[in-house]
């Protein structure tokens, strides 16, 4: 099983839940921006959550397939055809031999991931399939697809009951953290500042870091702290005084000042935030935002997002199947 | 000992705020007496220069279990244990094309020959790892060997490159812009994922820098590219021979 990619989009990779476990030899964990999709997109197809999927940003994938299997897609609603007739993102699909894939532009949100039966068939690096472009690692070749790449799928057509996921894209833009190792370090003023402005997510935001413009919050004193560990959705603060949220590809280490933690529960929030977009915070204590994350991943895992839907155009595609199969022999 | 939480999923533990090998000592003490508690759902213990974070699964793990569990630590009893760490040495081509920056040294008052001489057969402490994959943070470096960083950073150093930043020495795993004094390359890959060890060395770990010439740098890549070479290490502590 495999696809043939015939126009890679503007940055799509290769990814998983990430690689961890390695961080204390300095290797980024890299894995899905957003996790909830990921999970999702494995879901649909009745795939273990840690396949490999596909992440697209902004614009996607169009590609050839060329053995028959499933795809399903979830996060950010994207246009996509097959064989130039539109379907919707969201849901599970058959892929028959032949077929000409396009995922387009993003209507809502920023990322969308694919899962194929079994999930793409890729060597695992430490442990994961992630890509990490700026180690090379991972993935497909370490790097984002290019057209031409030829991407093998481990399975064929699966029972996915044309699955459907019911959870929309969260597009509200409360983000709430944790304090930080240097909350402390901000006075009540610049701890208000903070929490009481909107900040616009800039152009400079990539997987290592939503960088974002707003009011300027300053620390306390002027001193650098040494190098330490860092987390996904760590809030640094630099001199200038506009916060950086660290993100996928983030570095294992930083020596800026950290106000806070974003929640694992609001990281999809900001992956599926675009450039000009905005984001407001708000503080909540570790107690709540981990049974947040845990209840977030229950879901996930229970299918309490999953919904069957049979759609004519699903199943025709199904027939399609039949009849390619039939052909086959 | 005060355990603290910044994310759902990870315990830091804070022992400073300046760079101090006894810290590095009482870090990496700690990280094996919390390995040797065996909790349940651990995924990953990360040393910094003053801190250790226990990362942990949320489904499988209880924060507050495996913050009970730390506090029974004794930082004053840990002093006393026995601790197992690495010396690796690495092999080092100095000067020419590899260490193009040697001869900035002279602004130092220091020779080519005195650099190589400062610079090997010196034990470095990894005090950690990051930046970029297998990237060590190395301490014991001469002061006369201090050098600020160059005023405008190469766009690329290869892989293997070993330099000298400010008070740090190091080397780059990876190819990675990068403003270090270029002093040498080694021809081992310092990371290699068919490896047992994909990375060589850790926190707490020394490494010391062996200089070879441009034929041992060839003959030692030719050698490694056929599963010929091995890193020389030496085991020291706990497990002495091991």
């Amino acid at each position: 099983m495999a696809l043939k990619i015939i126009n890679p989009g503007l940055f799509t990779t290769v990814q998983d839940l990430g690689r961890y476990g390695y961080e204390s030899y300095g290797f980024t964990p890299a894995g899905a921006m957003d996790y909830e999709s990921c999970y999702l997109a494995n879901a649909l197809l009745g795939n273990d959550y840690d396949c490999a999927v596909l992440e697209m940003t902004l614009y996607g994938v169009t590609f050839e397939v060329l053995h028959s299997t499933s795809m399903a897609s979830s996060g950010a609603d994207m246009e996509l055809t097959i064989n130039n007739q539109p379907f919707d993102t969201g849901a599970a699909v058959d892929l028959v031999k032949g077929d000409v894939v396009k995922f387009g532009g993003v209507v809502k949100g920023a990322r969308t991931y694919a899962a194929f039966s079994g999930g793409l068939d890729l060597p695992k690096e430490l442990g994961s399939y992630a890509t990490h472009t700026r180690s090379s690692m991972g993935g497909f070749k370490g790097r984002v697809l290019k057209a031409g790449d030829i991407l093998p799928v481990k399975e064929k057509t699966v029972e996915h009951h044309f699955s459907k996921t019911t959870k929309e894209l969260d597009e509200g833009n409360e983000i709430r953290f944790i304090p930080g190792q240097q909350h402390d370090r901000f006075d009540a003023e610049n701890k208000k500042i903070f929490t009481t402005n909107e900040y616009t997510v800039t152009k400079d935001s990539d997987r290592m870091g939503c960088r974002l413009d707003g009011a300027v919050v300053e620390a306390a004193d002027d001193n650098d702290i040494l190098s330490e560990p860092t987390q996904f959705g760590s809030i640094q603060v630099p001199k200038n005084g506009q916060p950086i949220i660290l993100l996928a590809d983030r570095q294992t280490a930083g020596g800026y000042k950290k106000i806070g933690t974003v929640a694992k529960v609001d990281l999809p929030k900001i992956a599926q935030k675009k450039p000009g977009e905005t984001v407001t915070f708000k503080e909540i204590s570790v107690e709540e935002a981990a049974q947040l994350y845990k209840d977030s991943l229950r879901a996930l895992t229970d299918g309490t997002y999953i919904e069957t839907s049979v759609k004519f155009g699903l199943t025709r595609r199904r027939d399609a199947l039949s009849i390619v199969q039939l052909m086959e022999g | 000992m005060e355990v603290k939480q910044y994310a759902e999923d990870a315990l830091t533990i804070n022992l400073g705020s300046e760079v101090d090998e006894k810290i590095n000592r009482q870090l990496v003490q700690l990280k094996s007496a919390v390995t040797q508690l065996e909790l349940e759902g651990i995924t990953d213990i990360v040393l910094s220069y003053t801190s250790l974070i226990i990362y942990f699964d949320v489904l499988k793990a209880d924060s507050k279990k495996i913050t009970a569990a730390l506090k029974t630590l004794d930082l004053t009893e840990l002093e006393d244990m026995e601790y197992a760490y690495k010396v690796v040495k690495i092999p080092v081509c100095y000067g020419g094309e590899f260490g193009p920056d040697i001869e900035r040294f002279k602004e130092n008052g220091l020779t080519p020959e005195e650099v190589i001489h400062t610079h090997s057969d010196t034990e470095y402490l990894v005090y950690m790892l990051g930046f970029m994959p297998g990237f060590p943070f190395l301490g014991g470096l001469n002061e006369k060997l201090f050098k600020a960083r160059l005023d405008s950073p190469r766009t690329n150093i290869p892989a293997g490159s070993v330099g000298i930043g400010g008070q740090q020495t190091g080397m780059y795993p990876f190819d990675s812009p990068g403003g270090w004094n270029l002093l040498g390359r080694t021809p081992v890959p310092l990371y290699d994922s068919a490896r047992e060890d994909a990375i060589l060395y850790e926190a707490g770990d020394r490494i010391i820098y062996t200089a070879i010439d441009e034929e041992e740098y060839a003959w030692i890549k030719e050698a490694y590219d056929k599963g010929e070479y091995t890193v020389e290490t030496e085991y020291r502590g706990e497990e002495d021979g091991a």
